[in-house]
């Protein structure tokens, strides 16, 4: 029973974001209240969602896009690790992950990660959409939240 | 083998013959397109009208004859277009995919709710797309040039819409277990072939980049053609204004369709003899709406089991 428990809470940290401003308040509050934390350790992902060749003129566009999007993902994971050692997570108990993945579901990739690695929480931002956004296009943080087992789930608004 | 097409005083000699489609404005009526060795003689530009609006030339888009048959068919040209769609005020990034509706083409090649017809690749590696012609009206035209009274046509021709709408449903299904939207469903997307009944979808070379859901863009298209299907046409907010002020007194937001909100998604408040079980369906793409459709076979079992009950 115990090694079940230490399995699924433990104080491993999948903080899951993007560059919007939900992700950014998801990141301060993950500083504020586990920043200085013994044994806290937080693994910011950024599931990079391959792009359909169908969205490309010419396939080599695709690189293209793929290597510029790369760029903006590492500027952004890089800034977020330095707020988390900011708010007192030692530098060692931060890593970043930005894994390039089919992703029909950007939820389900993220949760995927999560199956894949001995994380107790799994903090996600909440995009704020209007009933008619999430009807059309779906919601990443309700279906999280939906769907997710074994592990506690943070949707920060 | 082009001349008993060409019009009267041409000679066949003067003929323009094209390989390279890459600049489809070049491409003029009485032109010929070789594709894989076969010639196609181009007619005219297809011209699409929408809602009333004036006709648009799609100018990559030709009424061309196969000349090894004589058949009519439809060329479909590349044209890369990406463009940000509104939708009820929200905006998402659309585009136009040969690649994708050459796939789709393949994919459906025998199905019979879908167009036919082939991609080929011309010199410069364009994927064109070569269309069999379906001859008829679409479903948008045919219920607006039925002369029924509603309610005649709820119980008498309705059940039969139904049932080719089911079909076309399932259709599209049958793309998403394939892993692949449509991407622009709407009410004249699909044609009622006069040859064989069925109805048929065709223009799927649209894409967007979908979010989280992937198919939700295409459940909102079956659900808005539903919706007309049941109303025999949209039932517009202003023509209720006008027709049955009280009815609109009664009405609150929730009843509205969710994106469009002058279009009225209950229906059963203007048409009291719509079952439950079908008005509950058009309920999931109003306003008031707590559960959404995520997946077709979920509208597939509610819409069979409120098809039962239109007696």
């Amino acid at each position: 029973m115990s090694n079940r428990l230490d399995l699924h809470f433990n104080r491993n940290v999948l903080l899951a974001v993007d560059d919007s401003e939900n992700a950014r308040r998801a990141v301060a509050y993950v500083g504020c209240m586990l920043g200085g934390m013994p044994g806290a350790s937080v693994t910011l992902l950024h599931v990079v969602a391959e792009p359909e060749e169908d969205y490309f003129a010419r396939l080599e566009e695709k690189q293209q896009w793929l290597d510029q999007y790369r760029r903006r993902v590492d500027a952004f994971l890089e800034d977020y690790r330095r707020e988390l050692t900011g708010a007192g997570f030692p530098a060692d108990a931060v890593k970043t992950s930005a894994p390039l993945r089919t992703c029909p579901s950007i939820a389900e990739c993220i949760l995927t990660e999560l199956d894949r690695t001995r994380y107790g929480t799994l903090v996600v931002g909440r995009q704020g959409l209007s009933r008619k956004e999430e009807f059309l296009f779906g919601s990443v943080s309700s279906r999280i939240v939906g769907h997710a087992r074994n592990c506690a789930v943070w949707v920060v608004a | 083998m082009a001349a008993r097409w060409l019009a009267e005083g041409r000679r066949a000699e003067d003929l323009r013959i094209h390989t390279d489609t890459s600049d489809f404005f070049a491409l003029d009526a009485g032109d010929i397109v070789v594709l894989d060795g076969r010639p196609y003689l181009i007619r005219n530009s297809i011209r699409e009208g929408r809602f009333g609006l004036e006709d648009e030339v799609k100018h990559w888009v030709k009424r061309s004859i196969d000349l090894a048959n004589g058949a009519m068919r439809i060329i479909k040209l590349v044209f890369y277009e990406r463009f940000t769609a509104t939708i009820g005020g929200i905006e998402f990034e659309c585009f136009r995919s040969p690649r994708k509706e050459a796939r789709i083409l393949e994919l459906v090649n025998d199905h019979p709710n879908f167009m036919h017809g082939r991609s080929a690749e011309d010199e410069k590696g364009n994927v064109v797309r070569v269309l069999e012609f379906i001859s008829g009206v679409s479903l948008a035209a045919h219920v607006a040039d039925l002369g029924q009274d509603h309610e005649t046509y709820f119980y008498t021709t309705l059940p039969g819409i139904l049932d080719n709408y089911l079909r076309c449903i399932e259709a599209i299904r049958f793309l998403h277990d394939h892993g692949e939207k449509h991407g622009d469903i709407r009410r004249d997307h699909i044609l009622i072939d006069s040859d064989s009944g069925h109805y048929r979808w065709i223009d799927f070379d649209y894409n967007y980049r979908h979010r989280e859901n992937i198919y939700g863009y295409d459940l909102f298209g079956l659900g808005n053609v539903l919706i007309y299907l049941v109303g025999k046409g949209d039932v517009l907010l202003p023509d209720l204004r006008l027709r049955d002020p009280g009815l609109l007194s009664r009405l609150t937001d929730g009843d509205l369709n969710i994106v469009f909100h002058n279009r009225l998604a209950n229906l059963k408040k203007v048409f009291a003899y719509v079952p439950e079980s079908l008005n509950r369906i058009l309920l999931h793409f109003s306003r008031g709406a707590n559960w959404f459709y995520e997946e077709t076979p979920q509208l597939l079992q509610d819409l069979h089991e409120a098809r039962a009950d239109i007696r």
